[in-house]
């Protein structure tokens, strides 16, 4: 596992998903693939092989949300670590998708170092 | 008492009123009177009239408020869609053209750090090899052994030079390219005020309809974008210090 796990950033800006992509890469996670909503997400989860789903929330089509409520009711994703990257900060917000099931929550703008935080915390140690 | 009798009752003053005012030949009592007789004959006429002269008025208002409402919907507003596609593809081009950058730098001065990491390593291993040679030989053997320093110096210095003036020279162009923000900056200001002639537009003519006007509501998990100060209502968490101390309280 560790450094070959491979991420889906899901976020409708494309530069959004570069710098998220650049920081991964910079923390030593070069195996990541984009979507830019969750109905493109969806299928690429459902066809395997990610390990670690990167969302924003508000995106056309289908925003964040539903796609983490959506991950979390199929069977062979509901374990999947999800960290919702997002500018959405109202509490009742951050309670929601707490409720969905996120493991991490973000707000936008972030640094580098609350990336890894995150991510080593939802990771584990060693990781 | 019998209909009759109230007519009777009602009109015998005003008929009194004109007789006296015949008799006297007083031209504005008479005409006061016969004023009065009407008014009692059709009491909702006047009100009527008042009310369609004001319904007429107001449909007038009305008419020049959406011919307004017509014009921006019509053209200001294609128009300012335009703008903000245009804000979109102006920053969009900005960001990656910035990240073009960073990316290209990153690696020219990777590349320099780890060439004068082996520098270093190399000075320190000279050093080293010749601390405590003496005599001819000693001279000669340090200076074998400093060729190879000297030879990784000279090929590391123009190599760090141009790396350098390229790295030099993309930061100067990412500072150009936030140029961006002045640019996008105006044409939001200008699709600010056409939001502004809208609202006052919108609002005069529910004023006029007496209608309450609401708010398009989007899908409820659709999310609000980025907290814009002094618009975002409701509790807001004030960074990230704030999210993790809200979910730590939820047991994450």
């Amino acid at each position: 596992m560790s450094k070959d796990l491979k991420f889906l950033v899901v976020d409708d800006f494309s530069t959004m998903r570069r710098i998220i992509k650049n920081l991964l890469h910079d923390l030593g996670y070069p195996n990541v693939e984009e979507a830019d909503d969750g109905k493109t997400a969806l299928p690429m989860l459902q066809a395997g092989g990610f390990d670690f789903l990167i969302t924003d929330w508000n995106m056309p089509g289908m925003p964040g949300l539903d796609l983490i409520k959506a991950v979390r009711a199929d069977g062979k994703l509901a374990k999947m670590p999800v960290l919702m990257l997002t500018a959405e900060a109202k509490r009742e917000q951050i309670i929601e998708a707490a409720q969905a099931g996120v493991n991490g929550y973000v707000i936008k703008p972030f640094t580098a170092e609350t990336l890894k935080e995150k991510l080593d915390k939802i990771l584990g140690p060693g990781k | 008492m019998s209909n009759f009798a109230i007519l009777k009752l009602e009109y015998s003053a005003c008929v009194e009123a004109l007789n006296e005012a015949l008799r006297t030949e007083d031209e504005k009592a008479f005409f006061a009177a016969v004023d009065h007789i009407v008014h009692m004959r059709e009491p909702g006429m006047f009100g009527e009239l008042r009310k369609l002269t004001g319904d007429l008025q107001k449909a007038l208002e009305r008419f020049s408020i959406e011919s307004k409402l017509a014009d921006i919907a019509e053209n200001e507003i294609p128009d300012a869609r335009m703008r903000l596609n245009h804000v979109i593809s102006m920053t969009d081009e900005a960001a990656h053209h910035t990240l073009d950058l960073v990316e290209q730098s990153g690696p020219l001065a990777e590349r320099s750090a780890k060439a004068a990491a082996t520098l270093i390593d190399m000075v320190n291993a000279y050093r080293a090899q010749s601390t405590g040679l003496q005599g001819f030989e000693g001279v000669a053997r340090s200076i074998d052994a400093y060729v190879p320093v000297v030879r990784a110096v000279e090929a590391f210095l123009p190599t760090v030079r141009a790396d350098s003036e390229t790295i030099r020279r993309n930061l100067s162009e990412v500072l150009l390219a936030q140029g961006y923000q002045d640019l996008t900056g105006q044409i939001i200001r200008s699709v600010m005020k056409l939001v502004e002639e809208l609202e006052s537009a919108l609002t005069d003519l529910s004023r006029l309809s007496g209608d309450v006007v609401e708010h398009a509501s989007m899908g409820e998990n659709a999310g609000h974008g980025p907290v814009v100060p002094g618009v975002t209502k409701g509790e807001i968490a004030s960074g990230q210090t704030d999210v993790d101390a809200l979910l730590s309280g939820l047991g994450m």
